[in-house]
């Protein structure tokens, strides 16, 4: 079993290091099967389709490259993001297909990330009061608006750099935290 | 056929390719289709489909846009304030057609030229300078980020894949955001 994962993990290594010269589409299953020393079939095996490949490779790189520090009130999930905006910044070819992993119909078992669990759980904490369906929506909102989506989004539909999206975030962010004082909360 | 793709005017022919990956990609998904089996199913040529669309990703950013402007259509919104509906029934189109939902997320996301992440933005924009003149730029800007970035298949596919919400909560859930993202400027139409 380990020896699984390893060669799993060391497939998606080398398509990570491949990343640095070329684009995803133009790395092929031969090309990842020399660098890892496997049969194209190994490859073929661990991942079945190229969406396989993308979905795999784009959570191997959030959690590789992008890993998000520890949170637990709004403040901290909002400086943990802005760190990570900044990071992807500084790796966009490897932002982008995070983006993209993140966006495709999903292959592997759902389930749920730890930035999920970690948002649902600051906002319970954050806002102990706050009903079931509300909280839902405040989580949702908060882990699409944090995730490398919206930096991809912003930086190619806006030409935002870095401090740009990480404003647009932080205004994003105050319109739905819960525990900001709103003048009209009911509506 | 390269470069800036027209927003309309396509010949009966590319409807035609794009109609039938369409239905390739909701039957099969996009990875196992042949440029053969899609001019198949388009009643063309395979060198006609290689003619207009040279590589598979001019096929699929072609395809998204055409999905987005024939499938996930909608009524235009008249006023920044229905946006939130409006993208409450965008939402409920994704969730009717999830293949052809991914697909439009997916190939959004890519960077690259002909990719289109923000396809609502000069509408947005020019709604929210009609109706609230006095928001200066930079605050104009993130509110039409905000709401370009709800009216998205991405929003439907972040939901459903994260927190595995039904159509109808994800629905409710980016009604509201746009609606909390709307409500400081509320009362400052003008």
């Amino acid at each position: 079993m380990d020896e699984a994962v390893d060669t799993q993990s060391a497939i998606l290594m080398s398509a990570t290091a491949l990343l640095r010269q070329r684009t995803f589409e133009d790395i092929s299953y031969l090309d990842l099967a020399d660098a890892v020393s496997v049969s194209e079939r190994t490859i073929y095996r661990r991942f079945p389709t190229r969406s396989h490949l993308l979905e795999a490779l784009g959570r191997w790189i959030e959690a590789e490259h992008f890993p998000m520090q520890g949170f637990a009130t709004p403040a901290e999930f909002r400086a943990a993001a802005q760190r990570r905006f900044r990071a992807f910044e500084a790796e966009p070819a490897y932002a982008f297909v995070a983006a993209r992993g993140v966006s495709l119909s999903p292959i592997a078992d759902g389930t749920e990330s730890p930035i999920t669990s970690a948002i649902s759980a600051m906002v319970r904490g954050a806002a102990p009061t706050l009903n079931p369906r509300d909280a839902l929506r405040v989580t949702a909102t908060m882990r699409y608006f944090a995730s490398p989506l919206f930096w991809a989004r912003m930086r190619t539909g806006f030409d935002m750099n870095a401090e740009e999206v990480v404003a647009a975030f932080d205004a994003a962010m105050d319109s739905v935290l819960p525990t900001r004082p709103k003048a009209n909360r009911a509506a | 056929m390269s470069g800036a793709p027209p927003a309309t005017e396509l010949s009966a022919t590319e409807e035609k390719i794009l109609g039938a990956y369409s239905e390739l990609i909701e039957e099969v998904g996009t990875d196992d289709v042949s440029f053969r089996l899609i001019a198949l199913r388009a009643g063309v040529g395979e060198r006609t489909v290689f003619r207009y669309y040279p590589t598979r990703v001019d096929l699929l950013l072609a395809t998204a846009a055409w999905i987005e402007r024939t499938i996930f259509t909608r009524q235009e919104s008249d006023s920044v304030f229905d946006v939130p509906l409006a993208i409450r029934e965008a939402m409920e189109g994704y969730d009717r057609r999830p293949e052809l939902a991914y697909v439009v997320a997916e190939t959004a996301m890519r960077g690259v030229n002909g990719a289109e992440p923000a396809p609502h933005r000069e509408r947005f924009d020019e709604l929210l300078r009609s109706e609230v003149p006095t928001l200066g730029a930079g605050e104009r800007t993130r509110i039409v980020a905000a709401l370009c970035h709800l009216d998205s298949s991405a929003t439907w596919v972040t939901m459903r894949r994260e927190l595995g919400m039904s159509g109808r909560d994800i629905a409710d859930a980016a009604h509201w955001a746009a609606e909390a993202i709307l409500d400081p400027i509320r009362h400052r139409v003008g």
